[in-house]
């Protein structure tokens, strides 16, 4: 079977990305570089607000820092391909510095290329948008776009402000729809004053790790969605990472109801919401509901996705609560919607080569 | 019955914790205060490595500790590295779900070397 891996994770350190970055921030990474920072937590470059002691007893955090211990690593789980995200910069969207937060976008991007695509053949990545300018994003995504590995537009989802549905973000959709690009929208634990990850009131992990991911999903879906971006930018893609997908119908059925009672003031939308995303948005499995009975995650997936089309295997590897691909596997569907879901769908939608002896058994 | 010989008694000393090969399984194996014990290296979650995790001791809170936070039991405990779920060493129970429960194996010392038998009857007779 052919595995694509919707989401995986690298290692960018200020370090790692200093020599990529324009002066005068590259001397900016490099004294972040001296500290001594923790997972996901670095001032001024991933910038969290950790609240809790250290609990002992808990499963070490993982970080992959080379394309080849990418590579070995994926073949290890079974993976052929992947589809790269960045590790601290998931926290990029509440950087407040615009000018800073330009250029390390640049910086990431140019990494990205340099130090893992053009590295392993099977190895695409996200290009990271920058929410904070708008304008310089859109040309970046015209300039890295270019790339041939460059797979998706990530939009940097926890803590940004405001909601992704904004219209000062028109310029990233109208980019990422030139070029042919879907935009990935991607979340994190983070705590902020950004609706909806204002988290600060959990008292302890668990409760802002089980809110945090899929709120900030339905937020910017439904952000999205209430000015119309689907509608306005009828060919742009949207992808969906590292919220499970049992929020997805619930999503669906709220919108479709309050479409029909208040369509007069979405006009834009020419069909129930429904339609957009059984048209054009995708959504990544991890990390994957595991119900008692697992038929109810199969029926869970064909509420939104009668065909298994439109719904992606991603590992998150190599984070904490990755899934393995018999995640998938072991559930009680048929076999060439496992394929799909797999790889076949996350193939075509990011236009990735299909082995020849793949592609022949499907046709 | 299969009982496999795994080494002298001194490679598991007190605290230690080894995988050890027994034919095409592998099996965690715990000295807990000169006490052995012995679980499969598979977490029944995902299937990932158990017995590569760490060991840790039990975090409770109930109404039998006034509400307030305990760790208690430190080393009993072995985390799955690949998601941090724990079971108890000694009886192989999940202390979050019954939904996976790992058998424990039945761990002797003969004559100086530690032996495991695989016989799931004498197992479970510990559990």
């Amino acid at each position: 079977m052919f595995i694509v891996d919707a989401d995986v994770h690298v290692n960018d350190t200020p370090g790692a990305l200093a020599p990529y970055c324009g002066k005068p921030w590259r001397e900016s990474l490099e004294e972040l570089a001296k500290g001594m920072w923790g997972y996901l937590d670095i001032p001024g470059f991933a910038p969290s607000l950790k609240l809790d002691p250290p609990i002992i007893g808990g499963h070490p955090t993982r970080s992959v820092n080379t394309a080849a211990d990418m590579r070995a690593e994926l073949t290890e789980l079974g993976i052929d391909a992947g589809v790269i995200f960045p590790d601290h910069l998931l926290l990029f969207a509440p950087l407040p510095h615009i000018e800073y937060a330009t250029e390390l976008s640049h910086a990431y991007n140019r990494w990205l290329i340099g130090e893992w695509l053009n590295k392993e053949p099977h190895l695409y990545g996200a290009m990271l948008a920058c929410p904070q300018n708008p304008e310089d994003s859109a040309r970046s995504i015209e300039e890295y776009g270019r790339e041939e590995k460059i797979v998706a537009v990530y939009l940097p989802t926890a803590g940004v402000n405001p909601l992704w549905g904004h219209r000062k973000y028109d310029p990233i959709f109208a980019a990422a729809e030139a070029m042919n690009l879907p935009v990935a929208l991607h979340s994190v634990t983070l705590v902020s004053p950004a609706f909806p990850c204002n988290i600060d009131q959990f008292e302890n992990h668990f409760g802002r790790q089980v809110v945090s991911h899929a709120f900030g999903m339905m937020a910017n879906f439904t952000s999205i969605m209430h000015t119309g971006v689907p509608a306005r930018f009828p060919n742009l893609r949207f992808v969906f990472t590292e919220a499970g997908v049992g929020w997805v119908p619930y999503l669906q059925w709220r919108m479709d109801r309050y479409y029909r009672e208040y369509r007069r003031v979405v006009p834009f939308l020419e069909r129930p919401p429904s339609e957009y995303i059984r048209e054009r948005m995708w959504f990544a499995t991890q990390p994957v509901e595991e119900p008692e009975d697992p038929m109810h995650l199969v029926e869970t997936i064909k509420h939104y996705d009668p065909d298994f089309t439109r719904t992606l295997f991603a590992s998150d590897w190599p984070h904490h609560d990755f899934d393995h691909p018999r995640a998938i596997k072991n559930l009680p569907m048929p076999s060439d919607a496992k394929e799909r879901i797999l790889g076949l769908n996350a193939a075509q939608l990011f236009n990735l080569p299909v082995p020849q002896a793949v592609a022949a058994e499907v046709r | 019955m299969a009982v496999y010989e795994v080494g002298p008694v001194e490679d598991f000393p007190v605290g230690s914790h080894r995988v050890v090969n027994l034919g095409k399984i592998e099996v965690g194996v715990y000295n807990l205060d000169g006490s052995l014990h012995a679980l499969p290296n598979f977490c029944p979650h995902q299937q990932g490595p158990l017995c590569a995790g760490n060991t840790a001791g039990e975090w409770n809170c109930s109404i039998k500790t006034g509400w307030l936070t305990h760790y208690d039991r430190p080393g009993e405990i072995v985390v799955c590295p690949w998601h941090g779920i724990e079971f108890d060493i000694t009886d192989g129970h999940c202390l979050s779900s019954p939904r996976y429960k790992v058998r424990t194996y039945s761990v002797n010392v003969v004559e100086g070397k530690v032996t495991i038998s695989t016989d799931r009857a004498v197992a479970s007779s510990k559990e």
